[in-house]
Parts: structure tokens; sequence; C-alpha cells
């Protein structure tokens, strides 16, 4: 490929070697003329994506970098597709019992582990156990299978697994890269599961260079890729380069000088330029499951009131703000829930609008009515402030630019929003302790079982949850008992407008933007597509030129 | 044994033994900093699965954190004077193999940068100093501008002119030589400047001396009275920067490791105290502060070579 810098390389640097490293004394030179493209070789494809993985064992690490990786390399039991449908993939069928506890699965034949293992039911089991044992130490993958009691092999092709509670989330849980089918012999050598992935997927784990780049080779013997892809038989790209490369600037610098050909976490500062390039193309999709929203605290301060709560999030103009900080790439959010998910409330939207007129009545009435010198309410000598600790390191998609601009807008309406900038230890303590006003996520989960999470009184943190602020309302509470234990989809959705709703209602959290992944490629790449959860596809990728 | 290698000698273990000190004062400052911080690596490595109180509880006893602080202090000097630097968290694998991994990123682009530096100062402070106005105007302006920019802009900058427009090295991650030049380049050009105006100024001054005159008068000629002798003289207050030198070096590894996508120590350590990996965290400690320690006895050494007077104190 003439746009590879590699051939051009050698020379200059060559002759520069021996110059600079006379002194140090090193023997680099040799090696190094290699340097250029990593795949550039191989001709397989190169991905450049922002975080790396410190794990990619796909039970332990809860990072979406690993689901992206792992995908390639591990297949799922079931295949959802982007609606959130459940097809067959290593399962050829299933069927569950009356009481929704006991799911039965038929297995495909004839496929095989990257080390050669055959996979029947034993190893299917093996991979679900090895999720849930507490040596794993599972940051995400256990979470998904917490309704997992056990497995039981029937015979060699199927497959029995009970659960504690019924579960209508468990199969889409298992169509995900986290509890991806791992070989059984892998699994025993658990020292190197880390960097030792083995699956039956369609590319091979062929190496990792710690801070730099994750190598994967084509698996030939692939014959069992899952219903919702373009093609069958084993990928197309001979090879698979995964490169970390922190820096914005730097991943986009390379896309555009086609030292890469994909680049994942574009920012969307960026997408204007790289559209109006001519051998460039920018690719999105829209994740399910939570938007970023800012929850609300309504067990401490000024906004245990809810007349305050609303008037906060009436006093935000979101069309505005998400637009101009996005540069148009993301939908403001109207919802806690994103509109790809199942059960997402349509009618939702335009339902509470920027309104300060009734923003500022509403403090009036909650008796926040005087302003102080610099503008802002007070009641009995103290000021309508709120806290909002953050994390610098872990701002992202320009949220730190968002927090100003909510944090201006509210102060317009007299509500000051104290953005503190704390250390990892010190947030993951103030927030265990509820010490907060404000806190903001964005939940990505094909499954609207992620308000679960979220807002059931049974998921604080100490719990495992994320109901950060202790949300405890019995009508939320049955609406999502009920939701999670329902196989019909319609009776589903149902459950989950009704907390959407009510969300709203109580003003319990300020939905922001629907996150989208955002892709930047060259032109010549070819069938890209999105997995569910949104992070890009390659089984049925292909380079033009190749 | 003479007196004199005996007083080497002496020196010798004396400085070894202050070194073991310092090891053991700087593994013990990162080990209890670690646990005074807040942030529960349990919490951190369990991060959003439903993990009941009962696993947190089985994983804090399976990493022994759920002991009394003194307890964990004696078991980890016990394994570290083993060489047993524990296994991480985060990564799952020996600490010594996680730094074995990085270190010789970190010594190819420390050194490669020094000996640029200290090379490309040389050749300024030496042709520069105490001639030429003009021209060591705009080379001490010009040194003041580069130890003053911060890495990450140089880095950025070097990749846009070197990388993405003209394609002559490799943006990020690139192995071996051709990887090597930018991140070096950045990394030196902060150095260039304090080496140049150190040496510059010693040239200077040694050039103001008798012996330089004496020297002149022998017939030698320019180049040969600085390169000769004004040179080393100006020597004795380089070597003295060296632990400044050493502090650059890493602390300025990680922002060019980030900006390059480098594998190194430098950013090992940045994702370890941000997962809050304990083990990872002190064994980078102690073994910087080994390097640390190697080049302190080494310039110790060093000045000794130089400045043949030291030789006859004891030390």
């Amino acid at each position: 490929m003439a746009r590879r810098p590699s051939a051009r390389i050698r020379r200059p640097a060559a002759a520069l070697c021996g110059v600079l490293l006379a002194g140090a004394g090193l023997s680099a030179c040799d090696s190094g003329s290699a340097g250029a493209g990593v795949a550039g070789g191989s001709g397989g494809l190169t991905f450049a994506t922002d975080t790396e993985p410190s794990c990619i064992d796909p039970a332990v690490s809860p990072l979406d970098v690993t689901a992206l990786i792992d995908r390639n390399i591990f297949d799922s039991l079931v295949n959802a597709s982007p609606d959130g449908k459940i097809h067959p993939w290593l399962a050829k069928s299933w069927s569950v019992s009356k009481d929704g506890r006991t799911y039965t699965f038929k297995l495909r034949e004839g496929v095989k582990f990257h080390d050669g293992t055959p996979l029947d039911a034993a190893a299917v089991k093996a991979s679900l156990d090895h999720v849930v044992d507490p040596k794993t130490k599972s940051s995400y993958a256990a979470g998904l299978l917490s309704a997992y009691d056990e497995a039981r092999a029937e015979n060699a092709s199927t497959l029995r697994v009970a659960l504690k509670r019924p579960d209508a989330t468990l199969l889409q849980s298992l169509s995900t890269a986290y509890l991806g089918i791992q070989s059984p012999k892998a699994l025993k050598d658990t020292a190197t599961l880390c960097r030792n992935p083995v699956g039956t997927g369609p590319f091979t784990f062929a190496g990792w260079k710690q801070k730099q780049s994750i190598q994967l080779k084509n698996n030939d013997a692939y014959r069992w890729g899952p219903p919702t892809a373009a093609h069958t038989g084993p990928a197309k790209l001979p090879g698979l380069t995964i490169r970390f490369i922190q820096e914005n600037a730097v991943r986009v610098g390379a896309l555009n000088s086609g030292e890469v050909d994909v680049i994942g976490g574009l920012p969307a500062p960026n997408v204007r330029t790289l559209k109006r390039s001519p051998r460039l193309q920018v690719l999105s999709s829209q994740a399910p499951g939570g938007t970023y929203s800012v929850h609300l605290n309504p067990a401490r301060g000024p906004l245990k009131d809810k007349r305050v709560r609303t008037a906060f999030l009436r006093s935000i103009d979101l069309d505005q703000l998400v637009k101009s900080v996005s540069f148009g790439q993301y939908d403001r959010a109207w919802s806690q829930l994103g509109p790809r998910t199942l059960g997402y409330d349509k009618r939702i939207e335009g339902s509470w609008a920027y309104d300060t007129e009734l923003a500022g009545k509403l403090l009036d009435e909650a008796g926040w009515s005087k302003r102080d010198g610099e503008g802002y309410r007070v009641k009995d000598g103290k000021r309508l402030t709120v806290h909002w600790p953050f994390v610098p390191q872990l701002l992202r998609e320009q949220r730190d630019i968002l927090g100003q601009g909510i944090q201006a807008q509210a102060k317009k309406a007299g509500i000051q929003v104290r953005r503190d900038a704390k250390d990892t230890g010190t947030y993951s303590k103030q927030i265990f302790a509820g010490d907060a006003d404000l806190w903001d996520s964005s939940n990505v989960r094909a499954d609207p079982d992620v308000l679960r999470t979220l807002y059931a009184s049974d998921q604080t943190l100490a719990k495992g949850g994320m109901n950060v602020f202790k949300v405890s309302d019995p009508k939320i509470d049955a609406w999502l008992r009920h939701g999670a234990a329902t196989a019909d989809r319609t009776a589903r959705a149902k459950d989950y407008v009704k907390v959407q709703r009510r969300l709203r209602d109580e003003a319990l959290v300020l939905p922001v933007y629907v996150p989208t992944y955002l892709v930047g490629a060259a032109k010549d790449v070819k069938g890209l597509s999105f997995e569910a959860a949104s992070y890009p596809l390659f089984y049925d990728v292909s380079l033009g030129d190749s | 044994m003479t007196g004199s290698a005996r007083s080497v000698l002496r020196w010798l273990i004396r400085r070894i033994a202050l070194s073991a000190l310092v090891l053991l004062g700087s593994a013990t400052t990162a080990f209890l900093a670690l646990r005074l911080t807040p942030g529960d690596p349990v919490r951190v490595i369990l991060g959003g699965s439903s993990a009941t109180p009962e696993v947190l509880a089985q994983v804090r006893h399976e990493l022994g954190t759920d002991r009394p602080l003194s307890e964990q202090y004696v078991l980890f000097l016990g394994k570290l004077l083993r060489g047993d630097l524990g296994t991480s968290y985060q990564l799952r694998d020996t600490v010594s193999h996680v730094i074995g991994s990085q270190l010789r990123g970190t010594v190819e682009l420390a050194l490669t940068s020094f000996a640029l530096a200290f090379v490309v100062a040389l050749l300024l402070a030496v042709s520069t100093a105490g001639r030429w106005p003009v021209v060591r105007g705009i080379s001490t302006q010009l040194e003041l501008v580069l130890s003053s920019s911060p890495g990450f802009w140089v880095g950025v900058l070097l990749l846009t002119l070197f990388s993405f427009r003209w394609h002559v090295f490799p943006a990020a991650g690139g192995d071996g030589f051709s990887g090597l030049v930018l991140p070096a380049v950045t990394l030196a050009a902060s150095m260039v400047g304090v080496f140049a105006q150190v040496m510059r100024a010693g040239v200077e001054r040694a050039l103001e001396e008798p012996f330089v005159l004496s020297a002149r008068a022998r017939g030698s000629g320019e180049t040969a009275v600085r390169f000769r002798h004004a040179l080393r003289h100006a020597m004795v207050p380089m070597v003295t920067l060296s632990g400044w030198v050493v502090g650059t070096l890493f602390s300025g590894a990680v922002v060019v490791e980030t900006v390059f996508s480098r594998q190194g120590l430098g950013r090992v350590l940045a994702t370890a105290i941000q997962g809050r990996d304990f083990p990872v965290v002190t064994g980078v400690v102690v073994v910087s502060t080994l390097v640390f320690v190697v080049v302190n006895l080494l310039v110790d050494w060093l000045y000794r070579v130089i400045d043949p007077r030291l030789r006859e104190v004891p030390a």
C-alpha cells in the first residue's frame, strides 16, 4: 500500500542511527528499520483506540475496549442484533422452562477452540463457572451472571443452566463478549489468562506488546460466524492489529497520514475535517442503554426538595449545549435510556423543555427567592450550592466543557454548581459515602435492565450496584423487578416506560446526551459494522485494495 | 593494599551502605504513602460488578490487604529482600515481569535523549562561549525557549511535521530506531537548554583562568584550548546536575511515552497509581530509586576522575 510510510522511512532513519546512538552504546539500530506500520507487512488492518485494557480475559475486565478486542477472539452462546433480538450462535437453539429459571442450550457441532479443543457442553460450563468464581475477580461479567446458579452438561451438546431467580436479561448478557466462551484448556492456566485469550472466534490472539499493540491473526478454520454477519467462513482480513494511542491529536494524525486504517474514539471536533477528506470516512453508532446523565442526590441538601431538582433540570438549555459542545455529533438525551434501547419512551421527548421562567418560579416557591451579590439564590443566609465532584483524568468526550456549560446555565437560574476536581481515590471514597449532590455516568448496555443497576433500592454501591444516591422508590422497584423477570418484550417495554416517566416526574436525573461511538476510517475499509453495544466489528471488514 | 586503594574501598563501602538506606527509605515511603491515600484497591479491581460483601472480603484476604498495616509491611519487606516485587493487581502478572518488559523502552529513550542533549549542548556551549556576541545571543535565547517548552507541545509539533506531514518517522508506537528519534528529540529538547547554559558558564569561567593563557602562550589553537583545557573544567558543574537529569528523564518520559504511545516505565507507573495497583507502584519506585542510587555512585566516582584534587582527600 502506497500510503503506508514504511518504505520511505527506512533510509533516513538508518543513516541517522549511527550518529545518534554512538554515544548511548545501544544496539537498537538493527531491529529498527521495520518500525513504521506494525501491520504493514502482513497486509492486515490497523485499528487505533485510546485505552488499553489491563487484562483481556473477558470475564475480568469491564472496559468497552476489552469487549471490542475480545469480540474478535471469542464467540458467544447467542448473538444479539443491534435491535436487541437474540439469534443462535454457538448454541443453535435453546428453550426456557415455564418458571424462567432453567435454560437448555443445544450446542452447534464441529466448533473448535484455537488450541484445538472441541467445543462441548462441559467447555461452556467451565467457561461460565470461571466468570462467577470469586478467584477470577471479575469486574463486570460476574454481574451479568448474577442470577446464575449452576450449569450442567446433560450430554456433549446439551447444556442446562439453572438460575437462582428468573432473569429476562440472561440471553442478552450471554450475547456480550464479556461472556464469550473460553477454552477449558486455557482456563486451567490461571496465571497467564489475562494475556492468553483462547476462544473460538474469527481471529486468534498472536501477541501483546504492552502499552503498544495487540496482534490478532485470521483463524482460517472459522465456519461458525453469527447469522447477523454479512458473510460466512473465515474473516476477510489476514490479520488485525489493535494499537493504543492515547492522545486524540496523535490518533487522528495517524489516521490522516495513513499509518492506521481505522480509529475509535474519534473526537467530535475532528469529524468535520475528516469528512472533508477524499480518502477518509466517518461512521457512527448510537449506544444503547443508559445515556450520559447527571444524577441528582435526593437525600441531602437543597436537592431534597423536588421543586429545586425540577428547577435545576429546567434551567439547562441542553439542545444548545450538547449541539455546540459535540459539534452536532451527539443527540441531546431526553431520557435516562437511549433511543436505541428496548422500552425507550419516545413520548418523553420535549416533555420537560428548557424553561427558565418555570425554574425561577419553582425556586421562589421553595424559598430561594433572594439573591446574593454574585447572583446566586440564598435562603436563611445560605447559598443555593450543589457539589459535583469529578476526576479530571477520567473526563472524555468534552465532558469537562459540558460540565462548565451546565454550571454556567445553572448560575443564570441562581444555582451554584461547584465542580470539585478529585483524585480517583478521594472521588470513589466520596461517592461511596454519598457525599455529593451530583454524580455523572453513562452505562452502555443493550438492555433496559441497566435502569435496575442505577435505580433499584437493592443496587446501592455497597451491594454492588450503581444506585449511588440510594434512591428507594417502591414503585420504581416493582416495575424494575417485573421487567427483569418478564420474558415478553412488549410487557417489559411497558415497565421501563413507566420507570423513565417516574424518573422525570421525580426529577432524579438530568439526561444529557446519547453516547455515540464515532469511528474514523480510510475509505478503502469496507464492511465495518457495529455490535449491539455499538463498538466496531471486524469480522466482515475488508480492505479495498488488498 | 596501598593507602589510596584502601581509601577508595572505604569510600565505596560507606556509599553502598548509604545507598541501601536510601532504598529502604524510599520503599517504606512508597508503601506508607499508598496505604494512607484514600481509595481501596479491591473496590477498583472489582469495579462495576455486583460483588457481594463476601466476595469483597475474599479478594481482600487473597491480596492480604485485610491484614494489619505492620504485618503487611513486614511481609512486603521480606519479599523485597528476596527480590520478589509481588504480583500486579490489575495486570495479574508479576511486577518484575511487568517492569522487565517495559524497562528497555525507558532505558533506550533515556540514554539516547541524554546523549543527544549532551552532544548538542556541548557543541553549542563550547563554540559560542565568550565570543560571537550575536550568535551567542541567539543560541542563549533558543536554549531558554527549548528548556521552557512543555514536552507535550514539542512532541505534538514534531509529530505534526515529521510524521503527519512528511512521513519521515512513524507517529506512534514505532519500534526500534525510527520510532525512537522523535521521542528522544522531544525529551532532549528540555535538557539541551539547561546543559548548554551550565556548560557555557563553565567554559567562560575557565577561559579566564591563567592556565588558558599559558596554553595559548604555548601555541595551542582556539579549538584545542576550548575542547582540551576549558571543557574539562566546565564538566564539574555538569556532573552536579546529574540528579536533576535522572529526575527529568523519568518524569519527562511519562509525557513522551504518552504522546508517542511508547512502551516504558513512566506510563506503567501513571496507570498503576490511578488503578491503585500497589505492587506495581512500589516496584517502580524501588527500581527507579536503584537507578538513582547507582547513577549517584557513578557520578561521585566521575568527580574523582575529572577533578584529580578529589582523589587525594578521602571522601
